[in-house]
C-alpha cells in the first residue's frame, strides 16, 4: 500500500542525502523525494474559493429565513365587520403551525448568524476540517427543520386557499386577502432558505474531502 | 549516525486502522439504510390502506374518510414511497462503499441524494402532520371543525403512520452524518 499521496501535480525534486556512519563505512544512501508543496496550495485556494461561496450563501439563507419570520409574525388582518358568532381577526397565533413557523425560522435566523464565524474561519483556513463539519451536522439538522417548519405552514395555507370538501374545511382565504398573501409569501421564503441549507451541506461535503 | 529518507503519509498500521473503521461505518449505513426502507414503507403502506366509513349517513355530511380525501396525506403517500424505492437503490452504492472504502465522488453523489431526500421526506411527514394535529385539536378561529371525533380509527392510523416517517427521518440525518464524516478523514 503506498504510503504518500497520490497527486495531480507533478513538481517533485529529488533529494539525494548521503549518510556516513560513525565508523566511517558509507551507506547505502536513500533516496528521498519530497513533492513540493504546490499542489496543497492549489487545494487550498480551491477550498477557499469554496468556503466564500458558503459564505455568500450563508447571508443569503439569513435574509431568507429573516424574511419568512418577520413577514409571518408580523400578520394581523382584522376585518372591519363582525358579528356575534364569526371572529373576524387573523393573525399567526390563531394557528399553531403558523406559530412554530415562526419560532422555527427564527432559530434557523440565529443559527446562521452564529454560524458566520465559523464560515470565515473556514475561509481564513481552508484545511480546517473540524470547523467545516461541525457546521454541516448543524446544516443538515436545520434543513430537516426548515423544511418541516415550511411544509407545515404550506400545508395550513394550502387548507385556507382550497379549503375541503370532505372535512367540511372552509377557505379562510377568500375573506381574509391580506393575510393570506403575506402568510403565502412567508412560506415562500421559507423554502428558499430550506434549498440554500441543501446546498450548504453539499458544498460543506464537497469541501470537506482530502485527496 | 544513521541518515533516513524523507517518509511522508501515515504508517500502514494506521491506514489499516482507518480503513477497517470505514468499512465498519458503511457495513452500519447500509443496515441503518435497509431499517429506514421498512420504516418509510411502513408509513406508506398504514396511510394508504386507510378506509373507514361510519355506519350512519345524513343528506349532507359524508361519513367515509381515506387518505385521499385530504391532498397532504396523497402528498405523504407519494414522498414515502419515492423516499422508500431510492433508499432501495441507493443500497447498491452502500455495498459498494463497504467493498471500496476509499471512494470519494460516490460519497459526495450519495451525501447530495440523501440531502434532497431528506428534505422531500421531511415536507411530506410534516405537511400531513400539520393535518393531523387539525384533525384532531380543530380551530376555533378558522371554524375547522375536528374530524377525529368521529372518526377514530383513521385517526389512529394516519397518526400511527407519522411515526415510522419521522424514525426514517433521524435515520437518513444519521447516514448524512456517517457519510460526511467518513468524507473528513483519509
Amino acid at each position: 500500500m503506498e504510503s504518500s499521496h497520490s497527486t495531480k501535480d507533478n513538481s517533485e525534486t529529488a533529494i539525494l542525502i548521503d549518510s556516513k556512519s560513525a565508523k566511517g563505512k558509507s551507506v547505502a544512501s536513500p533516496v528521498a523525494i519530497t513533492k513540493a508543496t504546490t499542489s496543497h496550495h492549489q487545494q487550498g485556494g480551491w477550498k477557499r474559493g469554496v468556503a466564500i461561496f458558503d459564505f455568500i450563501l450563508r447571508l443569503c439563507g439569513l435574509i431568507a429565513a429573516l424574511a419568512a419570520t418577520v413577514t409571518m409574525g408580523t400578520t394581523d388582518q382584522t376585518l372591519p365587520f363582525f358579528t356575534q358568532f364569526f371572529q373576524f381577526q387573523a393573525s399567526y397565533d390563531d394557528l399553531p403551525a403558523f406559530t412554530f413557523f415562526v419560532v422555527a425560522n427564527a432559530i434557523a435566523s440565529g443559527y446562521l448568524v452564529l454560524s458566520l464565524p465559523f464560515s470565515i474561519v473556514c475561509i481564513v483556513r481552508p484545511h480546517a476540517a473540524g470547523a467545516r463539519l461541525v457546521l454541516l451536522i448543524f446544516d443538515t439538522m436545520l434543513v430537516a427543520f426548515t423544511t418541516a417548519a415550511a411544509a407545515s405552514a404550506a400545508a395550513i395555507v394550502y387548507l385556507a386557499h382550497n379549503g375541503n370538501q370532505n372535512t367540511n374545511w372552509l377557505a379562510i382565504c377568500q375573506q381574509f386577502n391580506d393575510f393570506c398573501q403575506r402568510v403565502s409569501g412567508a412560506v415562500v421564503a421559507s423554502f428558499i432558505a430550506a434549498v440554500i441549507f441543501i446546498f450548504l451541506v453539499v458544498i460543506s461535503a464537497v469541501a470537506l474531502r482530502r485527496h | 549516525m544513521k541518515g533516513g529518507g524523507l517518509e511522508m503519509g501515515t504508517t500502514t498500521s494506521e491506514v489499516a486502522k482507518s480503513g477497517a473503521a470505514k468499512r465498519g461505518a458503511a457495513v452500519v449505513d447500509f443496515f441503518l439504510r435497509v431499517i429506514a426502507i421498512i420504516a418509510t414503507l411502513g408509513s406508506a403502506i398504514a396511510m394508504g390502506t386507510t378506509n373507514q366509513t361510519l355506519p350512519f349517513f345524513t343528506q349532507f355530511i359524508r361519513f367515509r374518510a381515506k387518505y385521499d380525501d385530504l391532498p397532504m396525506f396523497t402528498f405523504f403517500v407519494v414522498a414515502n414511497s419515492l423516499v422508500s424505492a431510492y433508499l432501495v437503490l441507493s443500497l447498491a452504492l452502500s455495498i459498494f462503499h463497504i467493498m471500496r472504502s476509499r471512494a470519494h465522488a460516490s460519497r459526495i453523489v450519495l451525501i447530495f441524494f440523501d440531502t434532497g431526500m431528506l428534505a422531500l421526506l421531511t415536507a411530506g411527514a410534516s405537511a400531513a402532520a400539520a393535518i393531523v394535529y387539525l384533525a384532531h385539536k380543530g380551530n376555533t378561529r378558522t371554524n375547522w371543525f375536528a374530524i377525529c371525533q368521529q372518526f377514530n380509527s383513521f385517526c389512529e392510523r394516519i397518526s400511527g403512520s407519522l411515526i415510522g416517517s419521522f424514525g426514517a427521518i433521524l435515520i437518513l440525518v444519521v447516514l448524512i452524518l456517517m457519510s460526511a464524516v467518513t468524507l473528513s478523514r483519509r
